[in-house]
């Protein structure tokens, strides 16, 4: 087939991510792990995977799964990977979560769990790499490539995760116990820059420029963006794994890495503001403005990195640096676009069949823009609240941030399963004949 | 100064033929910089898209008796090869409606062509103007039983696009 169908498992891997970006919030509100516990702690690692995985993984994954064969007008791969490749991610999530638990004590302490762990959660990443790089590497231009480079800092990711599982449970050596000690922002870099921030840039070119009908970003502009990103993420673990193995310490490393990602955001910024000025639609929706925060949320990234870095506070306030990064640019990000792709997806596998047939609803029918924006605001107020009160190392302050946070995001889940169910659709118009309603937690094929 | 290689598919067409193959073959022979020439009995539409994705513009000049002089020439970039789902190409009748949704915001192309599609007596075409590759729409006219052909003009600036009713 030419074109695009309907991933059948988005839905299922959105909802599977915001079902773990609810336990991540509640967690942060019973004070398991970071900041009531040190960074480097086990129930701050649950919490750190919890996020990465759970959330912003699973909903990359689940995104990509629908977006890549649309950036290449090319069909999937595979679409019988995506949920064996769900069912992998998850018990790898729960394994490696159990030995992280182990390790602090709240389970016994069975370390085996850590190497299983990591042998699910690499071959469930496998799948989706080999899923989506292929399609991908069908058609290698514009945010195609930034799709790749995210899978190719995956794949990295998951090999420094790895190591360090091995090595907890003793069975990597002095060469892993060695990467396990000095290694792991290495891991973090390779994870939050690479994979989902990378991945997370290139998607946001079309979103933005389809939605805002303003041109594609030129190819030759964002290919700096991107050989920016490339390096910084190259410099991350070639260099990083040299410093390593010559015991110099990783600061020359990372001074180089900070530079070039303050470089790429830059980059990036000129990219999305082109997009902005060049844009043909003046009224803006919902998933724009929002995804507008999660940019504003970047740029206090670099300027907060920078202002720490200066007044030589960065080791000490790292915590909130990255509390920042996750929550404020790249889940505001992905929020923004779940929200707008779940309405899409509805609408097209709803009254696709049935178009031009009978009278069928716009998407924008399929939402209530104005009742949800309130949870985004609120959402993003408690982020930038609670990036504050970590800086000011408030930890009840941030803990009342965090409650804050999952108000907004159980009022974005009730909207998303609002437009699933058609319920905001007014009655001639929600299910013409011929219409089926969807499922809510996959698409019917 | 560009050399046109003159291809007369009109014999062809009227003993009913297929000119497709001709067509190709004369294109494959074509020197780099050279254009082609080509003469029909009607209007080749559905042609014009799938020489676009080769990287050439058409323009089209209206003979006597319905007869057409259309003149490939070959744009500087280079398109990715596009393989249209109709492969068998045969006389495509001028567009009954010819849509232009460059400026509608995203999925109003989708459902302006699907509208339009219904309303096709067998046989019949739409063209549309597009800003991108409609991927969603493609699945959609393919479970209709309709045949399209489709390819960006060689700016890269506009999808060009032929729906043929079944």
């Amino acid at each position: 087939m030419i074109g695009a169908s309907i991933s059948r498992w988005t839905m299922s891997y959105f909802a599977m991510a915001l079902a773990w970006l609810f336990v991540a919030l509640a967690l942060m509100v019973a004070r398991v792990g970071f900041p009531a516990a040190h960074l480097a702690s086990p129930d701050t690692l649950v919490l750190v995977h919890v996020v990465c995985i759970g959330w912003l993984s699973l909903a990359m994954c689940g995104a990509l799964l629908q977006f890549v064969p649309v950036l290449v007008a090319k069909p999937l791969y595979s679409e019988k990977w995506a949920l064996p490749a769900l069912g992998l991610l998850t018990a790898g999530l729960v394994a490696l979560l159990a030995g992280f638990l182990g390790l602090g004590g709240r389970l016994p302490a069975w370390h085996w769990l850590l190497p299983v762990g990591a042998v699910l959660l690499t071959a469930g990443f496998g799948l989706i790499v080999v899923d989506l790089g292929l399609t991908a590497w069908q058609r290698p231009a514009g945010p195609a490539r930034f799709v790749l480079a995210g899978l190719a800092s995956l794949c990295a990711t998951v090999t420094f995760g790895a190591i360090f599982a091995f090595a907890h449970a003793g069975w990597a050596g002095s060469i892993g116990e060695t990467i396990l000690a000095s290694g792991v922002p290495l891991h973090a870099i390779a994870g939050l820059g690479g994979w989902l921030t990378l991945t997370a840039m290139g998607v946001s070119y079309r979103l933005l420029s389809m939605f805002m009908l303003a041109p594609d970003v030129d190819d030759r502009n964002s290919s700096w963006t991107l050989a920016a990103g490339v390096f910084a993420i190259t410099v991350a673990v070639v260099g990083g794994i040299f410093a390593i193995w010559l015991s110099s310490g990783l600061n020359a490393v990372l001074s180089v890495v900070a530079a070039l990602g303050l470089a790429t955001i830059a980059l990036y910024g000129r990219d999305v503001s082109g997009i902005f000025r060049s844009r043909k639609r003046r009224q803006l929706e919902l998933n724009t403005r929002m995804a507008v925060l999660s940019f504003v949320s970047l740029a206090a990234t670099a300027l907060l990195g920078v202002l720490l870095i200066l007044t030589g506070a960065f080791a000490a306030q790292v915590g909130a640096f990255v509390f920042l990064v996750v929550f404020g640019w790249l889940s505001g990000l992905v929020l923004a676009k779940l929200y707008k792709i779940v309405a899409f997806l509805t609408w097209l596998e709803t009254y696709g069949p049935v178009m031009g047939r009978a009278p069928t609803p716009r998407v924008q029918d399929l939402v209530a823009e104005e009742r949800a924006s309130k949870w985004f605001v609120i959402y993003h107020m408690a982020v930038w609240f609670g990036t504050l009160m970590l800086l000011a190392d408030q930890a009840w302050a941030f803990r009342a941030a965090s409650a804050m946070m999952m108000i907004g995001i159980v009022g974005i889940i009730r909207e998303v399963i609002r437009t699933r169910q058609l319920a905001d659709v007014q009655s001639p118009l929600r299910l013409p004949d011929g219409a089926c309603a969807p499922h809510l937690l996959f698409a019917r094929s | 100064m560009i050399e046109y290689i003159d291809v007369d598919v009109r014999p062809i067409l009227r003993a009913g033929g297929e000119p497709f193959s001709v067509i190709m073959s004369a294109l494959e022979r074509l020197e780099p910089g050279q254009g082609l020439r080509l003469y029909a009995t009607f209007k080749p539409v559905p042609l014009f898209a799938v020489m676009a994705d080769k990287g050439f513009a058409h323009s089209a000049q209206a003979l006597d008796a319905g007869e057409w002089e259309v003149l490939f020439t070959p744009a500087e970039t280079q398109q990715t090869a596009f393989v249209p789902r109709a492969s068998t190409f045969d006389a495509w009748p001028e567009p009954m409606v010819q849509l232009d949704n460059r400026d509608l915001e995203p999925p109003e192309p989708m459902v302006r062509i699907l509208a339009a599609a219904e309303k096709l007596a067998p046989g019949e075409t739409l063209s549309a103007l597009l800003r991108r590759e409609p991927v969603f729409l493609f699945p959609q006219l393919e479970k209709r039983g309709y045949r399209w052909l489709g390819g960006f003009s060689p700016d890269g600036a506009t999808y060009e696009l032929t729906v043929r009713a079944p």
